[in-house]
């Protein structure tokens, strides 16, 4: 389904009045023919088309050239049969699917441009549009798809892509519908086939009957099993996705999309030798899709990671940060394993793989394919891949809060065998982050106001095309904030045990209409209404607020800059109580801090950065401040709290390791301090020698004199004349 | 005899030598002669910060000993004034003494050479290497502007030490590197060595690790890359080593003290353990440099005996 450009060929073929026959999807008539030979797996079809090659006619042998994988060839002939037809949009539609089946989605996006500037309702322009959009997972796959039927209502490979467009939508319902409809138009709809047969599977029926009128169709289409495989990966349920897919190349060996997929699910379930295999298979065979080559090239940077493994727990770190993550990540790692256990009432049956990226991109590989996923990180299964701290800009994001978002998914996947809507399982994960500590997770952003605001949240029934289908990247963040509100409003009103209920009523594949009537015993459309009414007071103020919101902050800024400091606190103090939540870059307590900084009331000035800290600021610089007033105010443990707060969201930060590490040892706190200073020698620091001293004050507190010993030394290795570190020395000496 | 202060330890034998010439030569100290020059900003916002800058360094190097510090900003910092103060250190400044030169701002390179830009007449990388060439102290360069990688080649000498925020003209963007390079005046952590005096090798070390981190954490492209050279020829280089046979002059010049190590070296009384502190550290130099000959165990033996052995000597001279 996913490769439909080289699959989707009809079989009837209409003829046109242009200067050569045309098939219905405006390939010529004698490569039609060909196609019709391939679809049914006749071994034909390749001496079809190398037939084809000695044609007069550029397009058909454009179109043998492409079947045959001379994408090159084919797309000079393309090229020359576009020049000798420049008002006809068939051709450069026929081009663009070649693109498309060459990865080459800018340059299809130009062609079919072109091809409907030519002819507004060129039908397979419109299908070609839409298999793009579906393939992106945009929204408006389906409104291409229904146009091209509105100016073709024959024209079968429209209605499959609606089929599919809802099958991934989590509408298994209007999916068979549109499968079924397409079977109408032409019982030889082997996608329709495959969708219909790919529902059976995905309500874990062992076998279906729908494949075999496909196989009897074409003996070797394995596509329907591809097919399958897709909605099983997008559905979570990769082990089956993985059969599923060796099924596919069992058939058609030469499905090489298939077995890329089937790679890089390997991959994500770390079974990384057979998935190498795979993906070099498809390269060498000349299928290097960036899907393939950059599994492959994160597969060769694996070299550069280290492992760390504990009964219940694996986590890959990146050799040049590994000494300073470890103990962070460890720890929240078995922290989180230790609070879902209980919660859950659940036992994972292995250990689970926690994956942390330095480089984003490397990270973005692991997410190829994988629509509406955050970007932070990603689960399959028993594999967590995250972003590291260092991956982005200071402060941009909380890397344990996204680690328990990913460890929720594990369980829920896990207590569902991976049957559970994507909106409860991000809900679930998106709720997890807030009841692990109110400061952490996602605020309420313009976006999710603005939705709010336009009425534009989705019922609970829909909320998976959010997630999927979204209208614009804007609709996944809303989703995802609605999808966590709903799991906060149920647990407040109904209880955990409901959520908890609700996921074994998942695992046993019921509907989200199924299980919100089972155990909340209402309708969805009053679930809406209830939720929306508990939601409203919550979000009120700033919703009606917002636009004048966005006007003043801006004023402040101002303000602020020409040193208005009275005005900055006046107009400031309204604006922080509109949008509370907004912490991000300007907001409105930063500027009150400095104001009050600028007055000298030191008092207020940490109130507001307190006031940042607690509802999820995450700006090192001001934390660091915060820090340094709460330890000038006595306030050692508060301090120590706020940078172990910090440590949470950002780890490469020296300062703020030299400063808690000073801090646990004001505090007596050896453990603590040791963690520390060896996390600011981890981070390579200008002033080594003070690091090590640091460290080595850090042990005599800890009672770990030889160790003491050893950075005493180092320190002095640095900084011979290091009078501290000099006494320190003696004195250790003095103990032996 | 070269600049006054201490040294650091990471270059090779070679140098050692001299090293410890330089440290016994610690009581006759001599002045150091700083100018600090706040270019044009251009706009309001780059005025503040390039004249904050220069009342910074002001502030810190305000209770130096044995220093003169001249500050030339807003429209003070012309080509003139400039001229004048440096006349003026080269009337005034001797052989032993230090001169250092601070330019903050925007610098400019276009197919003649660099500029550094201030009120009126912008003055040139060529104007700047002959006012220097009158002086006759040991100078340092720090040039803080941006394109001032393209200034080098007409101002390097011999035992000069020039740094500048950027590897060469062709980098024009406002420089992070001056914020970074003034911070390390009053960050303790820049005295690498803890000897309580921070050199230009300290600082540029401090001010160079920096930058690099500033823009691998907030993910941009690298706009300056900071050098240093103080041989006389050759380009800057970001590392200095001994390998590269950059920083032995920049190691020994001081650019501020921060505690009371001079005080000491000026007690007669103390000179016997003073020499015995030297014997110490040119052993502990030694042992360093025949680190890769010995095994760990054995090194870190040796070391630390010797460490206790300097820490006992220290201990007494504190007394």
């Amino acid at each position: 389904m996913k490769h439909a450009a080289t699959l989707g060929f009809l079989a009837i073929i209409a003829f046109t009045p242009f200067a050569h026959a045309q098939a219905q999807d405006g390939q010529p008539a004698e490569s039609a023919a060909c196609a019709l030979l391939k679809r049914k797996g006749d071994a034909g079809a390749t001496a079809c088309y190398e037939k084809l090659l000695r044609s007069n006619n550029p397009a058909a042998v454009a179109e043998a050239m492409w079947a045959l994988g001379n994408f090159r060839g084919a797309n000079d002939a393309f090229r020359a049969t576009v020049k000798l037809r420049e008002k006809d949009p068939a051709p450069r539609t026929r081009w663009a699917r070649m693109y498309l089946d060459h990865w080459q989605r800018a340059d299809a996006a130009d062609l079919l441009k072109e091809a409907l500037e030519l002819k507004e309702n060129y039908a397979p322009a419109l299908v070609a549009m839409a298999i793009m959009s579906s393939e992106n997972y945009e929204a408006d796959a389906i409104k291409f798809a229904e146009k091209a039927l509105a100016a073709d209502p024959k024209y079968l490979e429209a209605q499959e892509v609606i089929a599919q467009v809802h099958l991934e939508d989590n509408n298994p319902e209007k999916a068979a519908e549109a499968a079924k409809k397409a079977l109408q138009m032409s019982e030889e709809s082997l996608d329709g086939y495959a969708i219909l047969g790919t529902i059976d599977l995905l309500n874990d029926k062992k076998d279906t009957p729908w494949f075999d009128r496909a196989l009897k169709y074409n003996p070797k289409y394995g596509e329907a099993y591809a097919t399958a495989a897709h909605f099983f990966i997008i559905n979570r349920r990769y082990e089956e996705g993985i059969e599923l897919y060796k099924k596919a190349l069992a058939l058609d060996p030469s499905l090489n999309h298939a077995r890329s997929d089937l790679g890089v699910n390997l991959m994500r379930l770390g079974q990384e030798d057979e998935a190498r295999k795979h993906l070099e298979q498809c390269y060498s065979g000349g299928y290097q899709s960036p899907e393939t080559v950059n599994s492959l090239r994160l597969l060769d940077s694996y070299k550069d990671y280290v492992t760390f493994k504990t009964p219940t727990t694996v986590l890959r770190l990146h050799k040049k940060e590994a000494t300073l993550l470890r103990p962070y990540f460890q720890s929240e790692f078995d922290r989180a394993l230790a609070t879902y256990e209980k919660k859950y009432k659940f036992k994972l049956q292995k250990p689970v793989q926690i994956e942390v990226y330095p480089n984003h991109e490397d990270f973005a590989v692991r997410t190829v394919s994988m629509p509406g996923l955050g970007a932070l990180g990603v689960t399959f299964g028993y594999m967590v891949a995250m972003d590291s701290p260092s991956g982005r800009k200071p402060g941009a994001w909380h890397w344990a809060s996204t680690m328990w978002h990913e460890l929720s998914h594990v369980y829920v996947l896990e207590m569902t065998n991976h049957r559970v809507p994507r909106w409860f399982t991000e809900g679930m994960a998106v709720y997890e982050e807030t009841a692990t500590s109110p400061d952490w997770g996602d605020r309420l952003d313009p976006g999710s106001i603005a939705a709010i605001k336009g009425k534009k949240l989705l019922p609970i029934a829909e909320l998976d095309r959010g997630f999927i289908h979204p209208t614009g990247p804007e609709q996944v963040t809303v989703s995802y904030f609605q999808g966590g509100k709903i799991c906060n409003f149920i647990a407040e009103k109904w209880g955990w045990e409901k959520l908890l209920a609700m996921i074994h009523d998942f695992g046993a594949n019921m509907t989200t209409v199924a299980v919100i009537e089972k155990e909340l015993q209402l309708k969805p459309e009053e679930f809406d209404k209830q939720f929306l009414a508990w939601l409203e007071p919550q979000t009120k103020k700033t919703v009606d607020g917002f636009d004048d919101w966005r006007k003043s902050i801006r004023g402040v800024a101002t303000l602020a800059k020409e040193t208005k400091w009275d005005e900055v606190i006046s107009i400031g103090l309204g604006l922080r109580d509109v949008y509370p939540d907004y912490v991000e870059a300007g907001n409105a307590y930063e500027f009150l801090a400095q104001a009050y900084k600028a007055k000298g009331d030191t008092a207020k000035q940490t109130a507001e950065l307190e006031r940042y800290s607690k509802i999820g600021g995450r700006d090192p610089e001001l934390l660091k401040q915060l820090a340094v007033l709460q330890t000038e105010q006595g306030r050692k443990k508060d301090a120590a709290s706020t940078l172990e707060r910090l440590n949470l969201i950002y780890l490469e930060d020296e300062p703020a390791h030299q400063q808690l590490g000073n801090l646990y040892l004001d505090l007596k706190e050896g453990p603590g301090a040791v963690r520390e200073f060896q996390a600011l020698l981890a981070g390579k620091p200008v002033d080594v020698a003070g690091a090590h001293y640091g460290l080595a004050q850090a042990f005599v507190l800890a009672m770990r004199n030889d160790d003491a010993r050893e950075e005493v030394v180092s320190a002095l290795e640095a900084a011979p004349g290091f009078k501290p570190a000099q006494k320190l020395l003696l004195e250790l000496s003095g103990k032996e | 005899m070269g600049p006054t202060q201490e040294v650091g330890c990471d270059l090779r034998r070679a140098f050692l030598t001299a090293l410890l010439l330089a440290s016994v030569a610690v009581a006759g100290r001599a002045d150091t002669f700083y100018l600090t020059v706040a270019g044009l900003g251009g706009e309001q916002e780059y005025e503040q910060r390039f004249t904050g800058w220069a009342k910074e360094i002001e502030q810190v190097l305000k209770n130096e000993p044995n220093a003169k510090h001249e500050v030339l900003m807003g429209p003070q910092a012309t080509k003139a004034n400039i001229q004048a103060k440096l006349a003026d250190f080269a009337k005034n400044s001797k052989a032993d003494d230090n001169v250092i030169l601070f330019l903050i701002g925007h610098g400019s390179f276009d197919e003649v050479g660099y500029k550094f830009n201030i009120p009126g007449l912008d003055v040139t990388a060529n104007d700047l290497g002959a006012m220097l060439d009158k002086i006759p102290a040991h100078i340092a360069v720090i040039n803080m502007s941006s394109a001032s990688g393209a200034m080098l080649s007409a101002v390097q000498k011999p035992k000069r030490v020039v740094v500048t925020a950027t590897k060469s003209g062709t980098e024009k963007n406002a420089t992070v590197f001056s914020r970074y390079f003034i911070e390390a005046l009053r960050d303790p952590a820049a005295d690498g060595d803890k000897n309580e005096i921070i050199t230009v090798l300290e600082a540029f070390r401090y001010a160079e690790a920096k930058t690099t981190k500033f823009y691998e954490e907030n993910k941009r492209i690298a706009t300056e890359h900071p050098l240093i050279e103080d041989t006389g020829k050759g380009e800057g280089v970001k590392a200095p080593t001994a390998e590269n046979g950059q920083g032995l002059a920049a190691q020994r010049f001081a650019v501020l003290h921060t505690g009371s190590a001079a005080a000491v070296a000026k007690d007669p009384q103390k000179q016997a353990l003073l020499k015995q502190k030297e014997e110490v550290e040119a052993k502990i130099d030694d042992l360093k440099y025949r680190k890769a000959a010995l095994s760990l165990q054995e090194y870190r033996q040796q070391l630390q005996k010797l460490l206790v052995d300097l820490a006992k000597t220290q201990e007494a001279l504190d007394k």
